[in-house]
């Protein structure tokens, strides 16, 4: 896959540095910052399989090697799938 | 606090098995960390982080996304958040998807008049920057209405904001208000009676010191009958809570 950097990144960056700066400040932040923040950071909510659709199927390792998959790892009301960075850095 | 509201949690990342493994015994997980090495699950997701040029460390973590999926992996919500290392409170996503307030919750009660008011956040504590819940419980005493929107400005809706500079951004969501006709005014107007409950959410300022502090509110709200209207009220409040201090990395054990 080639890799197309996005032609916004200093915008956003910008406007991450803004939302950083009031967040730290204790500053209100508007509804209009706070989307294009979340927008900077995760370029555009459109990403990803949308409320009322299904996630992709999957199968991935644990911490202790056991493969785990949806069906094993969501209890009665659902599961909370939580995407992050490194553990290491 | 999920667990007991039956919903499962588990993490992923681009992290091998053996990073995972690590960090898990170093922080005592116990839930699932997976490993998605080359991202595969992660592009499948459609949530690569594009930001990131290929050839860097950080190419391949995902957006920092959180989802929520019932059991037969239906997407609930997605919890699109401003960065990495703030989530939203597990307590936030049990009261604003289950409608329940989770553990030893402190709940404030305001009384004016006819009206009674009980507010409480979805939890007791936080970390710095993430997302909370709170609830407010109306209950109106019969021949009473307050005011919902929108509304011309002559009059005051019933609210609830925060005037707190921890706090840096807040919504609440109220049910619908029912369109009351007003025969000595000539209007109609939106307005609440009875018993009805809004959920809303709270933004944290980051960092704040560690320790047990209270968020300060204003509830705001005009009681009427049928052939009385009073001033406008305003109600301050506080609700306690405690802010978490950040976990350092304990020491990594030393490779033998």
């Amino acid at each position: 896959m080639i890799y197309e950097e996005p032609s916004d990144l200093a915008e956003k960056a910008a406007v991450m540095r803004e939302f950083g700066r009031r967040r730290a400040a204790g500053e209100p932040v508007s509804e209009e910052l706070y989307a294009k923040h979340v927008n900077a950071t995760n370029d555009r909510y459109a990403t990803g399989p949308e409320r009322g659709q299904r996630i992709p199927d999957f199968t991935l390792p644990d911490q202790n090697g056991v493969a785990r998959s949806l069906g094993d790892l969501t209890a009665p009301n659902g599961l909370l799938l939580v995407f992050h960075r490194s553990a290491d850095w | 606090m999920l667990e007991k509201n039956g919903v499962g949690i588990a993490a992923v990342s681009y992290d091998s098995q053996d990073i995972l493994k690590s960090f898990a015994d170093r922080y005592g997980i116990g839930y699932p960390l997976l490993s998605d090495p080359d991202s595969a699950v992660i592009r499948r997701f459609g949530i690569l982080n594009t930001n990131i040029a290929a050839g860097l460390r950080a190419h391949g973590v995902p957006h920092p996304v959180d989802y929520l999926v019932a059991s037969d992996g239906t997407v609930i919500r997605k919890y699109f958040v401003e960065n990495y290392q703030h989530r939203v409170t597990a307590s936030a996503v049990v009261l604003q998807e289950f409608g329940s307030a989770g553990g030893e919750v402190e709940a404030v009660v305001l009384r004016s008049g006819a009206l009674s008011v009980e507010i409480g956040l979805s939890g007791s504590k936080a970390f710095a920057g993430q997302e909370l819940g709170f609830f407010a419980r109306f209950k109106l005493e019969p021949g009473w209405h307050v005011y919902g929107t929108p509304l011309p400005g002559a009059y005051t809706a019933a609210s609830i904001t925060f005037d707190d500079p921890k706090i840096i951004r807040q919504s609440l969501v109220l049910p619908e208000a029912r369109p009351m006709e007003m025969a000595a005014l000539g209007e109609t107007l939106p307005v609440y009676g009875g018993s009805f409950e809004g959920v809303g959410s709270l933004l944290l300022k980051f960092p704040i010191d560690a320790g047990l502090t209270v968020l300060k509110g204003q509830l705001r709200f005009q009681p009427c009958s049928e052939t009385v209207c009073e001033p406008p009220q305003a109600v301050p409040f506080e609700l306690p809570l405690t802010i978490q201090p950040f976990m350092l990395p304990p020491a990594r054990k030393p490779t033998p």
